[in-house]
């Protein structure tokens, strides 16, 4: 485990450094303000219009966010990391914005250096802050808007901006890319694990990621075996692209419209009925809920994160597992993108179950649960990581009231943010990916 | 015209006419802005359901959230019910909507209205008091909410004076009621350009989390 966390940690060396090299256009201060309220007015709906009208400064989803839990600073409200939309709306969007511009001062290019440390290093978009709002407000959404700003501000952090230029200029993610895909294949198969790509035509269409292929290869292993198992028609196609969809975090839209139109072209290419998403939360989000959004049409096949792919099958009977003996007791982390943004909670459990093992909830879980702390590309942000560590600390704290054995995901970024976080906090609970615990035990 | 005339009469009227006006043209202003439609596939679609769900359940979080926002959350169902009880069931108010609205309604024993207008009034002071020593509360207060909670505070404080016909500096005690009435009009011309409005955009909102969370397939 710990040579993983010194991988991750050399990852986000690798990436601030790429970052710092990235040469951004040089904005004039005016033209960064303008450039977010650009944004701000290209992006603000109804709905979200409604939700800042009806903030009530209750503060009440500081209480319930990891980043002021851990540091107790006001600046960490959830609300508050919004505040610049909020500014933006109530000046020049809202009704009565023309009185409002009398007493209420413009957003300044300093607030813009403020704020981007708060939605980059202090939010990982995890939504549990979404859950308690006495006044229905989703922030989560809004956080995104804010991020997509600051980065067409040229102001995101250097590893993002790394991600996002790697994935426009070069089509690869952290250096990984078909070639990537090729050789993991050939070393899978050289253990026996058949992994088909580029096949013409296929009814499934699997992706790969670029965290499996450099830290979590028994992920990929696993993910095969299973649907080898299943006796299915899938492929994985070399151009489509990666799985974790960093650039999904990193705020820049047209990475993130560039990564998810290459997914949808190979798919709908190869006529699948189905995609899979492997254990990753971001990929999983953006290619469910913003796919048909980018390329402007329903689409027209199915997306699936694998854990919940897995946990339908076992339920249907159709993917046969073996008990594991009597004894092994595990907590399930929901992944947030897979949870409490996409509703994938009975899935993964049940295949837990089927697998024999107890479950051991947290006190805060499925719908409530708290994220790792690296959610949102928080893991590979290194500016981030006292406030990373503080987080991950009220996460392992629930996971040791459980007194399970292991601690269980279907998140490659959460499982990152869990081996990191474990080094430096010297825990020794292990951490297991679901998909690898389920191919284990394949009857 | 004396102050009491002038608060009864054209001070009143203004007011309302502000608060109405102002009312519709924020709600009316905030909702024609535009829609987005989501292609995305959704994977509840009982959206109606959803939506009368989140606002009802959004006043009952679950434990493991609600454990740390109790003191917030106590208090804040307790000023609002003890605000529109001393407002609505106090013996000397009735007479007033009555005017308006032609029926009257029964009251509380005045007694026990002062008891709920003093505790209604505790609250509020002590949720002032923890606005300004709170970190989140001091990081995310605007002077909306500084004078919001003045406007409730003012009348409750007027009320207790008018009705214990105690004259601040002097004022008789149609000048204390006078201002009693006028405090409850600035109230009402605030309203509309205030926060005070969640009065109308709490529903629609929590209703529209609840549509959101369902096309994501979570009971929120």
């Amino acid at each position: 485990m710990s040579a993983v966390a010194n991988d991750i940690q050399k990852l986000r060396e690798e990436l601030r450094d790429r970052g710092a090299t990235v040469r951004s256009p040089e904005l004039a201060p005016a033209e960064r303000v303008a450039r977010v309220k650009e944004v701000f007015a290209r992006r603000l709906d109804a709905n979200m219009a409604t939700y800042l009208e009806t903030c009530l400064h209750c503060g009440m989803c500081a209480e319930v966010c990891h980043f002021y839990e851990a540091t107790g600073e006001g600046k960490y409200t959830p609300i508050y990391k919004v505040e610049p939309l909020r500014r933006f709306y109530r000046r020049e969007l809202a009704p009565m914005g023309w009185l409002r511009k009398l007493v209420m001062r413009d957003i300044t290019p300093a607030d813009l250096d403020e704020w981007q440390k708060l939605v980059y290093d202090a939010c990982t978009q995890c939504g549990r802050c979404d859950m308690i709002c006495p006044m229905g407000i989703h922030i989560s959404p809004m956080i995104g808007v804010m991020r997509e700003a600051i980065a067409e501000a040229g102001l995101q952090p250097a590893e993002n901006k790394a991600l996002a230029r790697e994935v426009l200029e070069k089509g690869t993610l952290m250096g990984i890319g078909p070639a990537d895909y090729r050789r993991v294949a050939a070393e899978l198969a050289a253990q026996g694990i058949d992994v088909p790509l580029d096949k013409p035509k296929a009814s499934v269409v699997m992706l790969m990621s670029a965290m499996d292929a450099m830290l979590f290869k028994s992920a990929i292993a696993a993910t095969a075996k299973i649907m080898n198992r299943l006796g299915l028609d899938w492929t994985i196609r070399t151009n489509a692209g990666d799985a974790a969809m960093f650039d999904w975090t990193s705020g820049d839209e047209r990475a993130k419209a560039a990564a998810i139109r290459k997914v949808v072209a190979e798919t709908i290419a190869a006529g699948a009925k189905t995609l899979i998403v492997p254990e990753c939360g971001h990929g999983f989000a953006a290619l469910r809920w913003d796919g048909a959004n980018v390329v402007g049409a329903e689409l027209p096949f199915e997306v699936m994160a694998i854990s919940e792919f897995v946990g339908r099958e076992i339920e249907a009977g159709r993917l046969k597992v073996k008990p594991l003996p009597a004894g092994k007791s595990v907590t399930y982390h929901d992944p947030c993108k897979v949870g409490r943004w996409s509703g994938v909670f009975e899935e993964p459990r049940n295949a837990l179950k089927a697998i024999g093992v107890e479950i051991r909830e947290m006190e805060s879980h499925a719908k409530t649960n708290y994220c790792c702390g690296g959610g949102g590309g928080v893991v590979l942000n290194e500016r981030a990581n006292k406030l990373r560590a503080g987080a991950f600390h009220i996460k392992m704290r629930e996971a040791d009231a459980t007194g399970a054995g292991s601690v269980v995901t279907a998140c490659g970024h959460c499982r990152m943010t869990f081996i990191a976080g474990a080094q430096h906090a010297n825990w020794q609970k292990p951490i297991e990916s679901l998909v690898e615990l389920v191919a284990a035990n394949l009857a | 015209m004396t102050l009491l005339e002038f608060a009864r009469g054209p001070g009143m009227q203004w007011a309302l006419v502000i608060f109405l006006v102002g009312v519709v043209w924020r709600l009316v202003g905030s909702f024609l802005i535009a829609r987005r439609r989501d292609l995305s596939k959704p994977k509840g679609t009982a959206y109606v359901k959803a939506g009368a769900r989140s606002m009802i359940m959004r006043s009952i979080p679950p434990h493991e959230l609600e454990k740390n926002i109790q003191f917030q959350h106590l208090t804040g169902y307790a000023w609002h019910l003890g605000f529109f009880a001393t407002l609505l069931l106090f013996g000397p108010h009735v007479p007033f909507f009555q005017q308006f609205l032609g029926f009257g309604w029964p009251t509380l024993p005045n007694v026990v209205v002062l008891v709920i207008g003093g505790f209604t009034l505790a609250i509020l002071i002590a949720l002032v008091i923890r606005r300004i020593i709170h970190p989140v509360m001091r990081q995310i207060s605007t002077l909306d909410d500084w004078i919001a909670v003045s406007l409730v505070i003012i009348p409750l404080v007027t009320g207790f004076l008018s009705y214990a016909h105690v004259g601040v500096f002097g004022a008789r005690y149609e000048t204390m009621l006078a201002l009693h009435i006028l405090s409850i009009e600035a109230l009402l011309v605030w309203f509309p350009f205030s926060k005070l409005m969640h009065l109308f955009y709490t529903f629609p909102s929590r209703y529209k989390i609840g549509v959101s969370m369902e096309r994501r397939g979570v009971k929120a």
